[in-house]
């Protein structure tokens, strides 16, 4: 199968600032999800395979065409872009309907119908959009991104402001979308949400990709990863002694201000052996806390691989 | 085109934005009364000067055209709703002219009212007089709306470049450096109009009736057509 999206050696800096280096993959149909932390180049990249922003090197081809400077090709390609802002003055069946009409759809009202039913907004597409809250915005966008029935859609942080409800509607709607056959693109910095609806992964840390492929090799590339954990008990001394000797842990170290430092590439085998020789060796733990948990230096870790 | 005209439309006609045109359309014909009404009358070439070129043309025409045209696309990159008009499988001169062609609906009928109504006044119902001031008058909105929407495109301080640009070298430099007048719309206004009622009007030292025609279609055109060329070389936010 040949890929719907190639993006071939994309670079692109802005002055002395490297947004993307140097990234290739291919696209296929389904859900991918471009994953990374905020202002890894997720959104530059976007906008580069939608040709909104010209690459200062590579290409971007959709179907084997180049996107940038290819109207064209938005006949068949749907984008919802990161910014929320919309036309506040206009209702949001208006707003459907100008964008149905912008590309050109043939039976517009029944396009405009279909568009706001499958994102549940029939009983609000007459009131103004700035009366919407910012999860009806999301889904009325979303809305006219669909209503010219595209087969590829390119979504940044499509979840962003939504409720934990409207969260499980959105991914709905997306795993259905995708089960339509479409090639779904969508970014997102939150790990859990990607692994929830993508069946391919690209993470993309400091405008590199670092990874790309099915989420099970990325999380087990993660799962791999050392964690600092931080100890505070009532004998660090006795505890960092005793707890070099379990498997799980590679290194101890006590801080000045007497937390005990431990590393362990084995988080979850820790996290069982650590209270019981605690309970064993009679330390009383008062606190147990990850270090290094944020999604940063997770990336950080899987671009050090 | 007519989803971007009519959304520009809706953009463009804020109700202060409507208010200081307003003001700012009835200030000629205002100050053109106070100049009739008062004993030492201006001749006709001394109202020309100071009210139909200075102020109309140089002045009010311009402002007016700015405050309307920069927010053209100034907003919409602003706000970042362009990639909605972007985004659309449409030439980008779709998208170019109709913002144009709004921006020129919107200010038009200030100045041609203000236009109409101060040469009415100053030429005591003279048709053919009026006429020539009202159709050079919209002929100005014209190539400064062009201009304008243009700026608005690549600039984040159109505004600020325009009304630099509506002072320096409309207001200043063509006032007294001949060769600048070739390249200042209020002197292709000024040129037509004296082309059209040359019995009203003293022939333009400056600019002839086909030169001025020329020139306007030339900024017209090469204005709309670096828009076009932007829309499709930017990034769009």
């Amino acid at each position: 199968m040949s890929a719907v999206i190639r993006v071939e050696g994309v670079s692109r800096w802005f002055g002395s600032v490297v947004a993307v280096s140097d990234v290739t993959f291919d696209v296929m149909p389904g859900i991918t999800g471009l994953l990374g932390p905020n202002g890894a180049g997720k959104t530059t990249l976007l906008r580069m395979m939608t040709g909104l922003a010209a690459a200062s090197r590579g290409s971007v081809t959709m179907f084997g065409q180049p996107v940038r400077d290819n109207p064209a090709l938005y006949r068949r390609l749907g984008v919802m872009s990161e910014h929320e802002t919309v036309y506040g003055f206009m209702q949001g069946r208006e707003f459907v309907r100008m964008m149905g009409r912008l590309r050109g759809v043939a039976d517009l009202d029944a396009a405009v119908d279909r568009a706001i039913a499958f994102v549940d907004l029939a009983d609000a597409q007459h009131r103004p959009m700035d009366t919407y809250s910012r999860g009806m915005r999301q889904r009325m966008r979303l809305a006219a991104t669909l209503v010219h029935d595209p087969e590829v859609l390119i979504l940044d942080e499509p979840l962003n402001g939504a409720d934990p409800r409207q969260r499980v509607h959105f991914k709905r709607l997306l795993q259905q979308l995708a089960g339509e056959g479409r090639t779904i693109v969508l970014s997102s910095h939150i790990l859990e949400e990607v692994e929830q609806l993508a069946d391919t992964v690209l993470l993309i840390v400091n405008g590199k990709l670092a990874a790309s492929g099915g989420f099970r090799a990325i999380r087990a590339a993660l799962n791999q990863r050392p964690y600092h954990v931080r100890v505070l008990c009532d004998a660090p001394r006795q505890l960092a002694a005793e707890v070099v000797r379990l498997r799980s842990v590679d290194a101890v170290h006590v801080d000045p201000d007497g937390a005990v430092i431990v590393l362990s590439k084995n988080v979850l085998d820790l996290q069982i052996e650590l209270p019981r020789l605690a309970q064993s060796s009679r330390i009383r733990l008062r606190r147990v806390e990850p270090l290094d948990d944020s999604l940063e230096s997770v990336f950080g870790y899987l671009v050090e691989q | 085109m007519g989803s971007v005209y009519r959304l520009t439309l809706r953009q463009l006609t804020g109700k202060w934005r409507l208010a200081i045109m307003t003001v700012l359309a009835a200030l000629p014909v205002t100050i053109a009364m106070i100049m009739l009404a008062s004993s030492d009358a201006p001749s006709v070439g001394e109202f020309e000067a100071a009210i139909l070129s200075a102020m109309l043309s140089g002045s009010i025409a311009p402002l007016v055209v700015l405050a309307i045209a920069a927010a053209a696309f100034g907003n919409e990159i602003e706000d970042k709703t362009l990639a909605n008009l972007t985004l659309a499988p449409i030439p980008r001169w779709q998208i170019a002219l109709p913002k144009l062609l709004a921006t020129i609906t919107i200010a038009a009928p200030f100045i041609a009212a203000s236009a109409f109504a101060t040469s009415h006044v100053a030429f005591l119902g003279d048709a053919r007089a009026t006429m020539a001031v009202t159709v050079s008058a919209l002929v100005g909105v014209a190539l400064y709306a062009s201009a304008f929407v243009w700026l608005g495109l690549v600039s984040a301080q159109a505004i600020g470049i325009g009304l630099l640009y509506i002072v320096l070298w409309e207001g200043f430099f063509s006032g007294f450096v001949s060769g600048v007048r070739l390249l200042s719309i209020r002197h292709y206004a000024i040129a037509l109009m004296h082309g059209l009622d040359d019995r009203r009007f003293a022939a333009s030292h400056h600019l002839s009736f086909g030169i001025a025609i020329a020139l306007s279609g030339l900024v017209f055109g090469g204005f709309l057509l670096l828009s076009v060329r932007r829309l499709r070389r930017m990034d769009v936010p």
